[in-house]
Parts: structure tokens; sequence; C-alpha cells
């Protein structure tokens, strides 16, 4: 190749020919255009037809799939209990990575919080199978560690039936899950409590404010986008998840922990109603829109505050 | 004189807690993948096994054939981890030089495709793997596996590329370097610890994976570990020694490569939403 290219074509700017360019995002445009776009209006058109997992062709059927899902007494149940296992699974997180971001913003000595840290992120590096399968065993009701512990204290006086027992099972869902998601917002709190400039604290202790005022004041206002935007991805990821409720309980004991996943799984591969699976998960998806929206307008709102 | 501040302490205690509650789920994993099946039984909160044993991992490794699952999992996991680096560091590196007006729009592109159920995608993925006869093939489940694997490492990647200076860029250009030779052989090297935490974190996602894998891999020659692993717990005797040494084999590799970018990992969110 000869020496043709001049600055002047370096710059982003110019709007001359400049093909070598497309070439660096070419392939991950493609990536998204097959992967996730492609897919997306597949799905869209397979929730109007009646196609089956053995089907080859599928017919035209109108909104049949989506009156029979939203007549489904299941679907509404899957829905809220979707509802109350992302709500309060994030309540949790927060709640927990939050205070926990906190406390470890207050230790100075770097050995103790690498130790800290190192130890509260585990959770974060689990594969799924791997949580679901060591709850399933610590919270077994007939050997597992949890509630024969409970029995040796004296708290109890049988072993609890964490997973089976339908009054349980969400709560006990929910609390795996709290483990799992509090380590992400905690190391995501903490990075921002580290970007804080620590001579608005200074000047506001002068100025005689307190803990919690400047707490109120300089921390919340300065990080309160990047734990907004925080909580819409884990909203998302909890709202979207799968494989913890399908490989402790797959859903039971009779349907109790069937979130919105779960029962579009069984829809699709059980009963190889492909075509009203797709229903169901292009109406998880629009869901997930509307709540995505309204978080940006908030946090849309946070920004221009902060400027 | 230091006075020991109540708080720091309240600190300490309530970090102590929160760590022992995040560790002690693997501790006890570890552990019983080391005992024999009449601790378990005789004394469910016994902590450490009155005789360690090998055996559960000969169980499974042996007698399971979890080689084959292992090997599996391996080939895919790596096969994703370099497609999905190649295709994200070009794509990185052009958003940040060429098209930077792309780049504001990467938050919210990276939410809208992060807003799509993993459900949802893989009703069409049977669909067309099962025409393009690449069901129950390792390519196949690569291919959608780049499907997660690419817009996370492309998030995390432009804020890497971000910091390369374009004076460097500029000189090797006057020197007479095209693009392609200016990104391989002078932005590539200043990006590579970027490059290397991005390749652990989806490295740690393909190996964790279980719905595709779980659909799209019907044999269980050809299946990840992830679902062996799943299979095992479905079988008519619990066992349960044998269910914690095979979660061991699959939590070890995520955990050490976890604790090694655990510093990076903080990075894309704070500062793709900071600026």
């Amino acid at each position: 190749m000869s020496k043709s290219v001049t600055k002047s074509s370096f710059r982003p700017e110019t709007g001359k020919k400049d093909r070598v360019r497309w070439l660096f995002v070419m392939p991950a445009m493609l990536v998204v255009l097959c992967l996730l776009i492609y897919p997306l209006f597949s799905t869209s058109y397979y929730s109007f037809t009646d196609k089956t997992l053995i089907s080859q062709s599928a017919d035209f059927i109108g909104l049949e799939n989506y009156i029979n899902i939203l007549s489904d007494p299941d679907f509404i149940r899957a829905f809220t209990t979707t509802l109350k296992w992302t709500f309060f699974s994030l309540i949790g997180q927060i709640l927990v990575g939050f205070t926990g971001a906190l406390a470890l913003n207050k230790i100075k000595m770097a050995v103790p919080r690498t130790i800290y840290r190192i130890c509260m992120i585990i959770p974060w590096a689990f594969p799924s199978i791997a949580i679901a399968l060591v709850w399933d065993w610590m919270l077994n009701g007939i050997q597992g560690f949890i509630p024969a512990l409970l029995v040796q204290l004296g708290l109890t006086d049988n072993m609890v039936q964490f997973l089976s027992d339908p009054n349980l099972v969400l709560p006990t869902l929910i609390c795996i899950n709290i483990w799992f998601g509090a380590p992400m917002i905690m190391v995501n709190v903490y990075a921002s409590l580290q970007t804080v400039p620590q001579d608005q604290y200074e000047a506001a202790k002068i100025d005689g404010a307190n803990a919690l005022q400047s707490f109120a004041y300089i921390t919340i206002p300065h990080i309160k986008v990047v734990v907004g935007l925080l909580v819409v991805l884990r909203t998302i990821w909890v709202f979207n998840n799968f494989d913890i409720i399908f490989m402790t309980t797959a859903g039971g004991p009779s349907g109790v922990s069937r979130t919105m996943p779960v029962y579009i799984y069984e829809l699709g591969w059980t009963s190889r109603m492909v075509g009203r699976a797709s229903a169901a998960s292009i109406l998880l998806l629009l869901f997930l829109v509307i709540i995505s929206v309204l978080y940006f307008i908030v946090i849309a709102r946070w920004e221009k505050e902060g400027k | 004189m230091k006075k020991i501040k109540f708080g720091n302490v309240i600190s300490h205690f309530y970090l102590i807690i929160l760590s022992i509650c995040a560790v002690f789920p693997l501790a006890w994993l570890l552990i019983t993948a080391f005992k024999n099946s009449s601790d378990m039984l005789n004394n469910p909160t016994r902590f450490l096994p009155t005789e360690w044993t090998l055996e559960n991992f000969n169980t499974v490794l042996f007698g399971l054939k979890f080689t084959i699952n292992i090997r599996n999992s391996l080939i895919i996991a790596v096969s994703t981890t370099l497609i999905a680096i190649i295709i994200s560091s070009l794509a990185a590196y052009g958003i940040v030089r060429f098209f930077p007006k792309l780049g504001d729009m990467m938050t919210k592109v990276l939410v809208t495709t992060y807003m799509f159920p993993s459900i949802m995608l893989v009703i069409p993925y049977a669909m067309v793997m099962r025409m393009i006869n690449l069901t129950n093939t390792r390519i196949g489940l690569v291919l959608v596996y780049l499907s997660f694997s690419v817009p996370y490492a492309v998030w995390m990647l432009v804020g890497f590329f971000k910091t390369v200076p374009i004076g460097i860029e500029e000189a090797g250009r006057i020197d007479g370097a095209n693009k392609i030779q200016v990104f391989v052989r002078i932005v590539l090297p200043l990006v590579s610890p970027g490059i290397v935490s991005t390749a652990i974190y989806v490295f740690i996602n393909a190996w964790n994976e279980y719905l595709y894998s779980m659909i799209l891999m019907s044999s269980s020659d050809k299946t990840t570990i992830s679902v062996a692993v799943k299979t095992l717990q479905a079988a008519d005797i619990m066992d349960w020694g044998a269910l914690m040494a095979a979660c061991a084999i699959v939590v070890i590799p995520s955990i050490v490569f976890f604790c090694l970018i655990q510093n990076k990992l903080s990075g894309g969110l704070s500062e793709g939403a900071v600026k």
C-alpha cells in the first residue's frame, strides 16, 4: 500500500470516502443484527402464528396467542410472582450492597479492605448451576446444614422444608438471589463512592454538617446516577432470570415459584407451543421496556439536576 | 493518640458478618466434596469431614465421564472468548476513533439488547439452528454465546480504548502505517491489560451459561458442564458428595479468574455513566 493515507483522512469528521473504518465496526454490527435484532423480529412473527416445536410451517392466527395467554390464570400468577421476586430481590440487594459499600468505604486499612472485598464478591462469581445446587444442598430437608442447625439450636422442632413448603419457597429463593446479587451492587457503589471529592466532606465538616447531612447532601447526589443505572440493569436481570429458579425448584411446588421465564419455557418446551411461548416472551419484553423507560426518565432528570 | 472510632468497629463487625455469609456456601460446597456419605447422613452440621476422601471426584470425573463435558465447556468457552474479543476490540476501537457519536449511544444500545430475555432469544435460535443443522454442535453454541458476550465486551473495551492518547497514533500514521497497522501494532499493546480482563469476564460467562446449552445441546457427550451437573441432580439417587464435587469443578475456575479481575469490574459502569 502506498502512502496515500494523509493526516486529514485520519480525522473522524472528514466525511471523505473512508471504507476501512467500517471494517472495524462491521463484525460487531453483524452480531447484533443476526443474534439480537433478527431474533426479536422472528419471535414477534411466531407470536402471531400457531408454530409448534415440531411443525415445519406455521399458520397466521392473529392475536389468538395473546388472548389465550392473557386469559390464562397461570400467566397472571406467573406475572405477579415475577413482580414479587424482582421487587423484594432488588430491595434486598440494594440494602445489603449499599450498606456493605458504605461500611467498606469506612475501612482505611488496605489489607482488611481487600480481604473483605474479595470475600464479599465470591457469590458473584458463582455459576448459576452451583448457586442452585449448593443452596439446594444446604437447605435440603433431610440432611441440609441450615435446617439441621435450626433444629440443633432448638429454634425449630422439625427440619424446615425451605424449598418445598409453598409458603417458604419464594422468600427462600429471594434470599438466595440477594446473596448472589448484592456483591455487584456493592462493588459498583463502592467504586462510585471513591469518586466523591474528599474536599467537599472537609468543607462540610468546617461548616458544621454532621455525618448524616454530608451523606444526604454530598454522597447521595454524587452517586445517584450510577446507582440508578445499576438498579435498571439489576431489575432487568432479575426479571429475566431463568436459571436460579428453574434449577432449584423448577417453579414448584405446584407453580408457587413459577416466574415468567419458567412459564415461557414450559409453554415452549414442555407443551411445545412455540407460538404461544413467543407471545408470552414479547409481553415480558414489552413490560421491561416500559419499566426501563420510566427509570430512564427519572435518571435523566437526576442528570439534569447535577449539571 | 489515636482513638478507636465507634463507627469503624461497627463497620468491621458488619463486614465480617457479610463476608461469612458470602463465603460460607463456597466453603460448605468444597468441604462436602471431600466427605463420605456416612458423614453427611449421621451429622449434617458437622463442619469438617471425619475422614477426607477423593472418592467423590473419582466418581464424577471417571465414573460419570465428566472429563468429556469439561473438555466441551473449555472448547466452547475459549472459542467464544477468542472470537468475541477479536470482534469487540475492533468495534470498540472503531467506535472510539471513527464513530464517536455511536459511542454516546452505546449505553442505550447495551441496555436495550440487555433487556431481551434469553428465554425469548432462545426460541428463534433453536429454530434457526435446526434449519441450518447446527443443533447439537459446538459451533452453533459458540455463535449463540456471541449474542451476550459481544455487546458487553464492546462496552467494557470502549472504556479502555478511550485511555489511548491520539497523539501516539498520529505519530504512527505519519510514519506511514495504515489504520489496521496502527491498531495492531500501537493501540492493542497499550490496552492489553484491559483486553485480558474483558476476556476473562467473557470466559466466565460462557463457562457458566446454562439455558442455551440445555436447549441447543441434546446429547450428553456434546453438552457443557453446567448441563451435565444438572442431569446428575435429576438422577434417582441423589449423591450429594458427587454433586458437590462436580460443582467444585465448575465453580473453582470462575472464582479464581474473578478474583484476578475484581479490581477492574466496576470500571465500565461508573466511567460509562459519569463520563
